[in-house]
């Protein structure tokens, strides 16, 4: 008998398998364990995570690592991925024209039309002036309603009024007449004074007719057709608020504007094109498909793609000691997107949604310091360390181990940085892809789509399902249920939308519905999982045919999400194969399957019958 | 317009039926902080849910929130005490485990987060002040 630890060391996540190996080449697999790569995989940064994932597998075990025989290492190749975001639309507000936030409580209903007037010179206004009344911080709701009574007394029209407080409804409730009022204008200062300016707010429940429409802005101020060209990008920004103000300044102008996103150059063995990043995501992977297999690929300098794809190549070639220029990326996958972006010169931080392209992009090398990560991890744990074959063939060996499974087999590796794709049919050797783009890039594309600012608070939106605090006892999840809870819930989640964590609740802060959150996360994952599930395994398929792949095996920490693997199922269902998340040995689930691999393959090389059996 | 500026928002205070069966959130408070009184009215009266006030004769503002919020048919309860602590409470909660607590200077916000209590919006933030 002899104790051996099979070790994988991931992108992000480092797993053991402890196994006891009889003569015969029989295994008995006594645990698993896992935990954080430390350092970049395939370097010997990965030693403290190696050696804590061993020992936490010998203590599951309950065996002593002075009985170690030997440590199996995986062929661990340094893999770097990177992620860039290039925004490809942008929206400028000059000279400030238009208030595009939606105050929770704004007062008044219909619209109004005036000359903007700050609210200390209302008593100047003459009688029959059509004007906007302007207050800022500081005014007291009483002073304000009792001003502009008193100017309407004297006959002035007071039309409507922008104020800075959340104090709409008191302002209106306290006039003789009442008018239109949009509050919480956080720079209400630079609300340009003497210039005409429109301000509306809708019933509740429904939106703004006039100032969402081009020719409602139009008509409110007279304008040309050339004009009504200018004004159309405020009366889109506006579509769907409850309320809004236009000023119109003389040389007022929203942009509505195109950014030059860059160049990508991407080259194949047999031809190299260039695409520009704004063309967008199907376009950049047309491109790619019809110079694929791709060689290497360059962005154009001073762009976030240009230096995302540089820094990709200077971190692999320190790491490596190999010459910059020798570095290729290996694969970029490229992905829709649109980021909330602060709309510049807005009067109240109004945020307007704005494409971009994301792309990921990975190197990998097979000149990893191997023999070097060995030497250390020998002296680190005191025993024998091998370093076992190619991780493909280890997958596909540990997934094997799943029950119900046969040649030809394929398996999709969900990781965090890689989408890595391997096949094995009966006889013909492995044939396995690494695809950019993975778990990392789904929670990038939730942090940035939902404008969360918070990594943290996207991984767990992607992990875990959503629910709306209904009241301080019960909850309605995603899917419509109902849980309740007998000690009351925090006040910050109080109607709030909340990620339901293992940790625990989590409020998320922000204005957006269960519904939006949902169809984010659904999409981000389809866009990156299905994608490059299809990609991949059309690439390793015999001739490209997917159908002839008999059993599809799902691994990796993403497999463990809980829609991830129905979306591959679905999108791979119209071929024919049998596709599911893999149970590495009957029950280590998607995970453990190169650890596995690894002390099979040492088994049987020590005998040529394994069986396995789960301990 | 013939009514009267600002009459029949917040639900008339003191006794009579027609005064307590109305909806309501309860405001109970020491008299004198008059200020306050303004200041959560405002609060409520700007998120447009109706409030009447009572005087109460004694207790911390935990207390008397409790017993408003169960004096109230929206279940909903305000409690101002001496010291110029307020305190929001809902029917169904622990009397212990208040669903807000501040100070007097921060009445409005407090006030508009009674009413969105009631009416089920996720509650605003206190303004962020500088010292104490
Ligand atoms: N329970 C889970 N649900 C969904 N995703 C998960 C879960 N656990 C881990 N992940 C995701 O899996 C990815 C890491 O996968 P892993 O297989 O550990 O990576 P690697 O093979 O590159 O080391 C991360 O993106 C992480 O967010
Ligand atoms: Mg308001």
């Amino acid at each position: 008998m002899s104790l051996v630890v099979g070790v994988d060391i991931g992108n992000s996540t480092t797993e053991a398998c402890a196994a006891e190996i009889g003569e015969d080449g029989q295994v008995t697999y006594l645990s698993a364990a896992l935990g954080r790569t430390s350092g970049v995989k395939g370097t010997t940064a990965n030693v403290p995570g190696v050696v804590e994932v061993v020992r936490g597998a010998l203590a599951a075990a309950g065996r002593d690592p002075a009985d170690v025989q030997a440590v199996l290492v995986n062929e661990a190749t340094p893999v770097i991925s990177g992620l860039a975001m290039e925004t490809i639309t942008e929206t400028i507000i000059t000279e400030s024209t238009m208030i595009g936030h939606n105050p929770d409580t704004p007062g008044g209903v219909g619209l109004g039309v005036g000359t903007t007037v700050a609210f200390a010179e209302l008593p100047g206004c003459a009688p029959d002036d059509a004007v906007i009344c302007v207050a800022g911080a500081g005014t007291d709701f009483e002073d304000v309603a009792a001003g502009i009574n008193a100017a309407t007394a004297r006959g002035v029209r007071v039309a409507g009024a922008v104020v800075r407080a959340d104090d709409a409804n008191l302002i209106v409730n306290r006039l003789r007449e009442p008018i239109p009022v949009v509050d919480e204008v956080t720079l209400v200062d630079r609300v340009p004074l003497g210039m005409p300016a429109a301000v509306e707010v809708a019933e509740q429940g429904r939106t703004i007719r006039t100032l969402s429409n081009s020719y409602g802005i139009a008509t409110v101020f007279g304008l040309d057709p050339d004009q009504t060209r200018l004004i159309a990008p405020v009366a889109r920004a506006l579509v769907g608020n409850r309320s809004a103000v236009v000023v119109r300044t003389p040389a007022g102008d929203i942009t509505d504007r195109r950014i030059a996103a860059g160049g990508l150059t991407l080259i194949g063995e047999r031809a190299k094109r260039s695409v520009d990043m704004d063309a967008g995501a199907e376009e950049i992977m047309e491109t790619l498909r019809r110079v694929q297999p791709l060689v290497d690929a360059d962005g154009e300098p001073g762009t976030h793609v240009g230096g995302m794809l540089a820094r990709v190549r200077d971190t692999m070639a320190d790491l490596t000691a190999m010459p910059r220029d020798a570095v290729r990326i290996q694969d970029v996958l490229a992905v829709d997107t649109f980021v909330p972006q602060r709309v510049t010169g807005g009067l109240a931080g109004e945020f307007a949604l704005e494409n971009a392209v994301a792309l990921a992009a990975m190197v990998r090398t097979s000149k990893g310091p191997m023999e070097l990560l060995a030497a250390r991890l020998r002296e680190a744990l005191g025993t024998e360390v091998l370093i076992g074959g190619v991780e493909a063939d280890m997958a596909l060996l540990g997934a094997l181990t799943t029950p119900g499974t046969a040649k030809p087999v394929a398996i999709l590796d969900l990781g965090g940085g890689s989408t890595d794709a391997a096949v094995a049919m009966e006889d013909a050797e492995v044939r396995s892809v690494h695809l950019a783009g993975a778990g990392d890039l789904v929670t990038s594309l939730i942090d940035s789509e939902l404008g969360l600012e918070s990594r943290e608070l996207a991984e767990e939106i992607k992990k875990f399902p959503l629910a709306k605090a209904e009241s301080f006892f019960h909850i309605r999840m995603e899917d419509g249920t109902v849980r309740f809870f007998d000690e009351p819930l925090p006040a910050e989640a109080f109607a709030r939308v909340v990620v339901l964590a293992d940790a625990g609740m989590q409020p998320i802060r922000t204005r957006h519905g269960v519904e939006k959150i949902r169809q984010v996360r659904r999409s981000a994952k389809r866009r990156v999982f299905v994608t490059n599930a299809l990609r991949a395994l059309e690439q390793v398929a015999p001739a490209g045919d997917i159908r002839r792949i008999g059993f599809l095996v799902v691994l990796g920490g993403a497999a463990l999400d809980f829609e991830i693997p129905d979306m591959i199922a679905e999108a791979v269902s119209e071929f024919g194969i049998v596709s599911g998340t893999g149970n590495v040995r009957g029950c280590e689930g998607p995970r453990n399957a190169v650890a596995t691999g690894l002390v099979a393959r040492h088994a049987s090389a020590r005998a040529t019958c394994a069986a396995v059996r789960c301990g | 317009m013939d009514r009267e500026p600002h009459s029949g928002r917040a639900a008339e205070s003191g006794p009579g039926p027609t005064g307590r069966n109305r909806p309501a959130v309860v405001v109970l408070c020491r008299p004198g902080n008059l200020h306050c009184l303004r200041e959560l009215g405002a609060g409520m009266e700007e998120e447009g849910v109706p409030f009447r006030t009572e005087d109460a004769t004694g207790g911390s503002a935990v207390e008397l929130a409790f017993a408003a919020a169960q004096a109230s048919n929206l279940d909903v309860g305000v409690g101002v005490d001496d010291a110029g602590s307020v305190c929001v409470h809902h029917a169904k909660l622990p009397p212990d485990m208040p669903a807000l607590a501040g100070r007097a200077a921060d009445a409005r916000t407090l006030g508009h987060n009674a009413a969105r209590l009631v009416v089920g919006i996720p509650f605003k933030d206190a303004p962020v002040r500088t010292g104490q």
